[in-house]
């Protein structure tokens, strides 16, 4: 009888189910054969079936240059993405020593600057960080830590090591649908899911929960969590209500919050003023407070600044953190690793030329045509040229702007990307994924059981954001020691 | 709980409840008009006016034929009182509130919404429409029931019945004001014969056709359906009940002093109307005034709870 995977070809990239040889990889085997037992027919009514459930649950997010449409159905492909539980393991102590050092590295900037001291990085790199700000010096967050939630990005080399391609310290977001695609799936594949030893990823909440109290004032008994959201409007606004929903906290808008001439964080509720002790913020750091940062922001907090600093409210990631989210200063973090930590670092960094130094600068301006080149601060996938996919027009066109602001920019290889069967047309197809894992820190640290795996939906793509024409799938830890 | 959300489920409630009342009464008007002679004074038109949207209707079409109006009360986005603006509305609120009800009650609205969006060329026939019209009512039904189910009675819940109620009590007046159309001094013969079949219709619209048979255990009149409608106690639609219901709510709420002052004017003087004697003049204007009432009522509620108020 032909075989499901017959029609499937590995490319030279390394496939995340299937061997060079097109053979299953040990961990993947079950599912691979589960899939083969499956027609086309059954194929597509599960695909249909995990459509159906994703708008009834209304999993969405949002497109900004939508108008009139601001919601949009989720991109889900139905098969999951397999990673063995022992090489997770590595994968996840690596993740902590990485956040670990990334929020000695912010804490150090805002206050004794050692690292600079120390000659390890170039004054010139912190004070040209559009995220660094002279607000924050001095400030000491609870346990140290800025970055309370981190969503780093790794992708697979051709031979299959992990790479960290960047840690998101700002307003990471993806791990709502990390937790729906699992419920997806749970409907789509229930008896696969019975059979294999899939690590449950839906105790994220509990934890993000515990992580919030714990950075709360100490004098606060039973703190109040609040979940700060830009609004309806804002693409990862899902997102928001999700996670204030499975925490138990209130969802609030810039216009619930007042701060009182006590410096203390107040929400407007039917019975008046009620203190707010915990703000897990997803409002950019500029939009935070317009008595300190941008004076047009409608969607922050008239003193939101002040009340941290006089230590009654504690914002998750505290406000600068975004410093170390910086594709220049990412280049640094394997020094942090060590020079914090003393440790060697576990996970990878992918090799980055640095366009503000002037000899990178040149080998960089030589080799655009097989480089990816990136804005420093941006996110969501925008403003980056892909060398090898680009067109010459596109590649001069950059090269113009790289010139003009050698500090804003970076460039990587063009890594391979692994692939993962995907379902296209009802046959699948090899496409390129990343993985983005979450990573919280608080008095403990935790890391997510995989995470948000990407995927390029459009053959041959290597651009996996759901803004571009991105889907996701579900990620299975799973364990098949005997 | 946030003055913002308090207003979200308020509104989620009343535009539910709105869905709800628009479906139940554009099916038994359907079945109303099926029975009636065709040359009897009961019109679609009739329809526009209970929904006070004559005006609104012609602006976007010329005649008030079957098609035209069902398409403006039931489908029409561009018409802020269609069914389809109402459910929008409430999916939107709801859709801003999913933190503080069970998921069920939210997948269940959005599933609604999903349902009126994919059939909205089927309701153009009767047949679509009617089941259409079933599917909304069981859906809001639904709702109902995953609340009363999983929802604690908290301050939330309180707002939700208060929009509940207030929208409820509403919409029977307005029912009940096309009794002013029936009962006209100068209606037809023809119109008389076909008198009761139309009360039982009312009735139905209020889904109390069941429960005026128990409690009346006569056949049905004018003056009893609108004395069980305005009057009776244990009715959850009639006027008096719901604004009992509201009051409760009012009161189980901090900063309620003196809020329900104006309710209780209201229900002594209901009360004290002689449903039995009443002209049709004198109960349009009865209806006015509860109308008038609810609108205040409305209003004390934003003031004292809603984002505005602080």
């Amino acid at each position: 009888m032909a075989s499901l995977w017959d029609h499937y070809t590995v490319t030279d990239a390394y496939d995340e189910m299937r061997g060079s040889a097109n053979q299953a990889r040990p961990s993947s085997h079950r599912l691979s054969n589960y899939l083969d037992s499956l027609d086309h027919e059954t194929l597509d009514v599960r695909r249909t079936a995990a459509d159906i459930a994703i708008m009834e649950m209304g999993i969405t997010f949002t497109v900004y240059s939508d108008e009139g449409n601001i919601d949009r159905a989720w991109p889900f492909d139905i098969i999951p993405r397999i990673i063995e539980n022992k090489e997770w393991r590595r994968v996840e102590v690596g993740l902590e020593q990485r956040l670990k050092a990334l929020n000695c590295f912010i804490n150090d900037t805002y206050n004794e600057q050692s690292f600079i001291k120390e000659g390890l990085i170039p004054e010139h790199i912190i004070a040209s960080s559009a995220n660094f700000l002279k607000e924050c010096v001095g400030m000491q967050p609870k346990f140290g830590v800025w970055a309370n939630i981190c969503g780093s990005d790794l992708v697979r080399d051709k031979d299959g090591t992990f790479y960290v391609l960047e840690d998101n310290l700002r307003v990471p977001s993806g791990v709502s649908y990390m937790i729906e695609n699992r419920v997806i799936t749970k409907k789509v594949f229930p008896e696969l899911l019975q059979d294999l030893d899939v690590q449950p990823v839906d105790d994220y909440p509990a934890h993000l929960l515990e992580m919030l109290v714990s950075i709360a004032s100490v004098d606060v008994k039973n703190p109040r969590i609040a979940v700060l959201t830009p609004g309806i409007y804002n693409s990862a606004y899902f997102e928001h209500a999700f996670l204030a929903q499975q925490i138990g906290a209130e969802l609030v808008e810039g216009a619930d919050l007042i701060v009182q001439e006590d410096d203390c964080v107040y929400m407007r509720t039917i019975n008046g003023l009620e203190k707010v002790d915990v703000i897990y913020r997803r409002i950019d750091d500029q939009f935070l407070d317009p008595d300190v940062f941008r004076k047009d922001s409608m969607l922050g907090v008239r003193g939101l600044i002040r009340a941290w600093k006089a230590g009654n409210v504690a914002l998750a990631n505290a406000p600068g953190s975004g410093v170390a989210d910086d594709k220049v200063v990412y280049s640094y973090v394997p020094q942090m690793i060590r020079y914090y930590l003393n440790e060697e670092p576990i996970l990878p960094n992918v090799p980055t030329y640095l366009c503000s130094d002037p000899g990178q600068l040149s080998y960089v301006l030589a080799h655009l045509e097989e480089l990816v080149v990136k804005p420093a601060n941006e996110s969501g996938g925008y403003g980056m040229l892909v060398g090898p996919h680009a067109t010459k027009g596109q590649v001069e066109e950059f090269r113009k702007i790289i010139k003009a602001q050698p500090r804003n920019y970076i460039a990587q290889p063009t890594l391979a990307l692994s692939t993962c069967p995907t379902l296209c047309d009802n046959q699948l197809e090899p496409r390129h994924v990343d993985l983005r894992p979450f990573v919280l820190q608080g008095e403990n640290s935790f890391v997510t059981a995989g995470g948000l795996t990407r995927v390029a939906l459009k053959k041959g793509s290597l651009v996996v954001n759901s803004s571009q024409g991105g889907g996701s799938k579900d990620t299975w830890i799973i364990n098949t020691g005997k | 709980m946030l003055s913002r959300s308090a207003e979200r489920l308020y509104w989620l409630a009343r535009y539910l409840e709105r869905t709800e009342n628009t479906a139940r009464l554009l099916s038994v008007y359907m079945n109303l008009m099926f029975d009636m002679p065709m040359d009897v004074e009961v019109t679609w038109r009739n329809l526009l006016t209970i929904f006070g949207a004559e005006e609104e209707f012609f602006q976007l079409y010329d005649v008030p034929n079957e098609q035209n109006t069902m398409r403006f009360l039931l489908t029409d986005i561009a018409n802020p009182g269609s069914l389809f603006s109402s459910l929008n509305s409430a999916r939107e609120d709801i859709r801003t509130s999913r933190e503080l009800m069970p998921d069920e009650a939210w997948q269940q609205v959005n599933e609604m919404y999903l349902f009126a969006k994919n059939n909205v060329e089927t309701a153009t026939n009767r047949r679509g429409r009617v089941l259409i019209l079933n599917e909304i009512m069981r859906g809001c039904q639904c709702f109902t029931g995953f609340l009363s189910g999983a929802m604690s009675h908290n301050d939330a819940l309180q707002f939700i019945r208060l929009g509940r109620n207030i929208e409820r009590a509403d919409m029977t007046t307005r029912i009940l004001d096309i009794a002013s159309i029936i009962l006209a001094d100068d209606r037809s013969d023809k119109l008389r014969q076909h008198e009761n079949a139309l009360w039982m219709h009312v009735l139905k619209s209020l889904s109390a056709l069941l429960m005026y048979r128990k409690h009346r255990r006569h056949r049905i009149n004018s003056g009893d359906v609108l004395d069980y409608l305005l009057k009776d106690q244990d009715f959850p639609r009639s006027v008096i009940h719901c604004v009992n219901e509201v009051e409760t709510c009012i009161k189980r709420l901090q900063k309620s002093e003196g809020l329900n002052d104006n309710l209780n004017t209201l229900a002594s003087s209901l009360m004290a109307t002689d449903i039995h004697r009443i002209t049709p003049a004198q109960l349009h204007k009865l209806l006015d005034d509860i109308q008038v009432k609810l609108g205040i009522t409305h209003n004390q509620v934003a003031s004292t709870w809603f984002l505005a108020a602080n």
